[in-house]
C-alpha cells in the first residue's frame, strides 16, 4: 500500500474530526447567543441531531451524493454504505465517507440555527431526517456529486454553497415559517435586542470553528498533495481576520460602538466566503473577500431585521450572505494558476464566464434548497399542528418544556430543589 | 386658590389640570414646580404631630433638574434638609418631616428617587455641623460616589427655610476646592462620560433597538454632560446660581469663557426642544427622546452642532481646569 494513500486516508481523517469537532463551536456560538433557558435544549439538540443525520447520511445521503447510475438530482447507489472501497479514489473511501459525513452534519446544524428558541423537539427531528435525505444531497450532488453543476465547471471548494447556503436557506424558510420570538419585534415595529446569555461562549465557539474550518477547506484537498493544503489554510486564516477587522470597524463607523457580537459575525462570514474560493485565489483576494464579508455580514443583520425576520444567531446572514458572496467570489479572484475546477474569474481575463456560472450555481442551489425547506415545513407545519412550543412554553424555556430539566437548574429551580442538589 | 388645596389629593389634581399650560416656558413651568413642592412642605409640615419649636431652623432644598429650575413636566424627586444642630429630638423630627415630604412628594406625581436622593434618608438629611462634616469627608474620600454626591449638593437650591445654610456650605466647598484644585479634576473625572451620538462621517447616531429605536438619547448625549461640565466650571469660579443658564450668564461675563454664549444658546434650544417633544403617555425616560425625523432640515444640523458641542465644552472644561490647577 502506498505512502501516499495512507497520508492522504491519515490528513483526511484528520479534517473530519476537525470538522465533527466544530459542532462544539456550534453549541457553544448558538446557547451563548441565547437565553440561558433555553441552552440545555441547545445543546442537547445539536448532538441529537448529528447523531440523527449520520444515520441518515449512511442510509440514504451518501448514495445520493456520490452514488452511480444518477438522475438529474442525485446518484443511486451505495445506500447503506458498507465502507467497500470506491474507484478512483487517492484515499481510503472510509474516511472519504466520514469526512463527507461530517459536511452533511454541519449543513443540517447550520439549518437548525434558524429553529432556534421556538420549536417543537419533534420539528427538529421531522426536518433533521428530511433534510438530510432529499436537500442537502441533492445540492450536493449536482456540485460535488458530478452532477449537473459540476459540469458546468462550477466553483466551490469546500462548500459556500453546498452547505453553507444550503444550511442558511433552510434556517430562512424556518425563521419565515416559525415567526419572530415573542418580544422580539414590538407593537410599533422597533425591535428588541435579546441579548444572548455569555457572549465569551459565543466567542470561544467561533474561536473553536475558525479552528475546525482548517479541516473544512484544508482538508478539502482531499490529498496532501505538494502540501497545497497549506496554502488553502494560509487563505482561510487571511479571510477570517479581515472578516473580524472589517466588520469591527464598520459597526464602529455607523453605531459609533466597536460592536462584538457583530466583529464575531464579520469573523465567521469572512470564513464561509473564503471556503468556496479558498484554493483557486491568491492571498490578497482572500483579504479582500475577507473583508467585504465582514462588511456584508453587518448590513445583512440590519436587513433581515427591518424585515422582521427574527435570526437568532445570525445563520442567514453569516452563512447565507456570506456564502452567497464567497460562491460569486471566485467568479472574480480566480486565477489561472490555481482554477483547478471551471475558468479563471473576471479580474484574470476570463472574462463573465465563471461568475455566470457561479451565480446560476447559487441561486438554483438557494431555491432549491429554500423551495424543498419550505415544503418540509409548511407540511410538517399541518401535520404536527404547529411548528412552535406554545407561548407559556417559549416564555418558560425550551430546557424545560421540551426535555423537562434545565441547562442551568441553580438559576431557575425552586428553592427547596437547589439545596437537594447542591 | 391656594388656601383650598390642603391635602395632597386635591394638589395632585390641580397640577395635573395646569401643568401643560406651562408648554412654551421652562422657567414658568420651573415657578410651577416649586409652588406645587413648596405646598407640600407646607402639608407635611402641618401633618406631623409634635410640634416643631420655633427656635428650630432648617432649609429644605430640591437638587437635580429641579435645583437647576430645569424641570421638564416629569420629574422624580431629588432632595434634602438641613437644620440648625440642636437637640436629638430635632434629629428625629426633621427626619420625620423629611419622610413625610417625600410621601406627599410621591402622592401629588413625583416617584421616589431610585438613588435614595431624598431628605428621607439621613443621608441627605442633617445638622448645618453635621453636613460640614460630611462634606469634608466626601472631598477627603475623593471616591466616585463622594464626587458624584458633590456634585449632585452643588445644584442644591433652597425652596423652604434658611437659604443662608447652603450658601455657606456651597462657600465651605468653594474654598476647599480652591485651596485644593486637585478636586477640580477629580470632579472632571467622575463626571465626563459622553453618550457618542454623532458618527464619524456626522450622521446621528440613534437609538438601535427598543422602544425608542430610531430615536436620539438626549439626556446622556446632551443634557447630562452639558449640565456636568458647566456646573464644574462654575464651581471653580464660586458662582452659587444652579440653573445651567444663570451660572453660563455669570460665567460668560468671566475673562477667558467669551466664546462660551454658544453653549448657553445650545442648552437653551434643548430645553425648549425637550418640552416640545412631549407627549402626554410618556414616562420620565420617555421625556429626553428625541425623533430625528420630527426636526427640520436646519433643526437636524443645529442638533448635530449640539451635540458635537457637548465634546467641545467637555474639552473647554478639562484645559480650563488644567490651567487653573497648573
Amino acid at each position: 500500500m502506498d505512502a501516499t494513500y495512507l497520508m492522504n486516508s491519515l490528513w483526511v481523517m484528520l479534517g473530519a474530526i476537525l470538522v465533527i469537532f466544530m459542532l462544539g463551536g456550534f453549541i457553544m456560538l448558538e446557547a451563548g447567543s441565547t437565553r440561558m433557558k433555553n441552552a440545555g435544549h441547545i445543546a442537547g439538540k445539536t448532538i441529537f441531531t448529528f447523531g440523527l443525520s449520520s444515520l441518515m447520511f449512511w442510509a440514504m445521503g451518501f448514495g445520493f451524493i456520490f452514488g452511480d447510475n444518477a438522475n438529474i438530482m442525485v446518484g443511486l447507489s451505495n445506500f447503506f454504505y458498507s465502507g467497500a472501497e470506491l474507484e478512483g479514489m487517492g484515499l481510503s473511501s472510509s474516511v472519504f465517507y466520514v469526512f463527507q459525513l461530517a459536511f452533511a452534519g454541519i449543513a443540517i446544524t447550520i439549518a437548525l440555527g434558524g429553529f432556534a428558541e421556538r420549536a417543537k423537539l419533534s420539528v427538529y427531528l421531522i426536518f433533521t431526517v428530511l433534510f438530510s435525505a432529499i436537500v442537502y444531497p441533492v445540492v450536493a450532488h449536482w456540485i460535488w456529486g458530478g452532477g449537473w453543476l459540476a459540469e458546468h465547471g462550477k466553483q466551490d471548494f469546500a462548500g459556500s454553497t453546498v452547505v453553507h447556503l444550503t444550511g442558511a436557506m433552510a434556517a430562512l424558510a424556518a425563521t419565515i415559517l416559525l415567526k419572530p420570538r415573542i418580544g422580539k419585534f414590538n407593537k410599533d415595529g422597533s425591535a428588541n435586542n435579546i441579548y444572548g446569555h455569555n457572549q465569551v461562549y459565543t466567542a470561544l465557539g467561533v474561536l473553536i470553528l475558525w479552528v475546525g474550518w482548517f479541516g473544512f477547506n484544508a482538508g478539502s484537498t482531499l490529498s496532501v498533495e505538494d502540501g497545497f493544503f497549506g496554502f488553502v489554510a494560509l487563505n482561510t486564516n487571511l479571510a477570517a481576520g479581515a472578516g473580524a477587522v472589517s466588520a469591527l470597524i464598520i459597526s464602529w463607523v455607523v453605531m459609533g460602538k466597536s460592536d462584538v457580537p457583530t466583529m464575531l459575525n464579520g469573523a465567521l462570514a469572512g470564513l464561509v466566503a473564503i471556503t468556496a474560493s479558498c484554493a483557486f485565489v491568491d492571498t490578497w483576494a482572500a483579504v479582500v473577500i475577507g473583508f467585504v464579508a465582514g462588511i456584508l455580514v453587518f448590513y445583512s443583520v440590519r436587513f433581515f431585521e427591518k424585515r422582521k425576520i427574527d435570526d437568532p444567531i445570525f445563520a442567514l446572514s453569516v452563512h447565507g450572505a456570506a456564502g452567497v458572496w464567497g460562491t460569486l467570489s471566485t467568479g472574480f479572484f480566480a486565477t489561472p494558476e490555481l482554477a483547478s475546477v471551471g475558468k479563471p474569474g473576471l479580474f484574470y481575463g476570463g472574462g463573465f464566464e465563471q461568475l455566470g456560472v457561479q451565480f446560476m450555481g447559487v441561486a438554483v442551489s438557494g431555491l432549491y434548497a429554500f423551495a424543498a425547506s419550505f415544503i418540509i415545513l409548511a407540511a410538517a407545519k399541518n401535520v404536527l399542528g404547529g411548528l412552535r412550543v406554545t407561548e407559556e412554553e417559549e416564555i418558560m424555556g425550551l430546557d424545560l418544556s421540551e426535555h423537562g430539566s434545565y441547562g442551568y437548574p441553580e438559576v431557575f429551580m425552586a428553592e427547596e430543589n437547589k439545596k437537594l442538589s447542591s | 386658590m391656594e388656601t383650598s388645596l390642603n391635602s395632597y389629593q386635591s394638589l395632585k389634581k390641580w397640577k395635573e389640570e395646569k401643568i401643560l399650560t406651562y408648554r412654551s416656558n421652562v422657567s414658568d413651568l420651573n415657578e410651577f414646580h416649586d409652588m406645587i413642592m413648596k405646598s407640600v412642605v407646607r402639608i407635611a409640615q402641618e401633618r406631623i404631630k409634635t410640634a416643631r419649636p420655633s427656635s428650630w431652623k432648617f432649609a429644605w432644598f430640591t437638587m437635580g433638574s429641579s435645583g437647576r429650575r430645569e424641570l421638564g413636566f416629569l420629574s422624580d424627586q431629588d432632595h434634602g434638609l438641613v437644620f440648625e444642630p440642636g437637640a436629638a429630638e430635632a434629629e428625629a423630627y426633621f427626619l420625620e418631616l423629611g419622610k413625610e415630604i417625600s410621601k406627599g412628594l410621591q402622592a401629588v406625581g413625583y416617584p421616589y428617587c431610585q438613588g435614595n436622593v431624598m431628605s428621607s434618608n439621613p443621608l441627605w438629611c442633617k445638622s448645618l455641623s453635621q453636613w460640614k462634616e460630611q462634606i469634608h469627608s466626601w472631598m477627603n474620600e475623593e471616591s466616585l460616589q463622594t464626587m458624584r454626591n458633590l456634585h449632585i449638593f452643588y445644584d442644591s437650591r433652597v425652596l423652604a427655610g434658611e437659604e443662608k445654610y447652603i450658601a455657606e456650605l456651597k462657600s465651605i466647598i468653594y474654598g476647599n476646592f480652591k485651596k485644593t484644585p486637585h478636586l477640580l479634576t477629580r470632579m472632571v473625572e467622575t463626571s465626563m462620560h459622553l453618550k457618542k451620538s454623532v458618527g464619524p462621517f456626522g450622521q446621528l447616531l440613534a437609538e438601535e433597538k427598543g422602544r425608542h429605536q430610531g430615536e436620539l438619547d438626549l439626556k446622556y448625549s446632551a443634557f447630562i454632560p452639558y449640565v456636568n461640565a458647566v456646573r464644574i466650571l462654575a464651581l471653580k469660579e464660586g458662582i452659587q446660581d444652579t440653573s445651567t443658564i444663570a451660572r453660563l450668564n455669570k460665567i460668560m461675563k468671566i475673562s477667558g469663557y467669551e466664546g462660551i454664549w454658544k453653549y448657553q444658546k445650545n442648552f437653551a434650544v434643548l430645553l425648549k426642544w425637550r418640552l416640545r417633544s412631549y407627549r402626554e403617555s410618556d414616562t420620565y425616560e420617555d421625556t429626553h427622546y428625541i425623533q430625528p425625523k420630527t426636526l427640520t432640515i436646519s433643526e437636524r444640523n443645529e442638533l448635530k452642532d449640539i451635540l458635537k458641542d457637548a465634546k467641545k465644552l467637555h474639552l473647554l472644561v478639562i484645559k480650563s481646569i488644567k490651567k487653573g490647577a497648573g
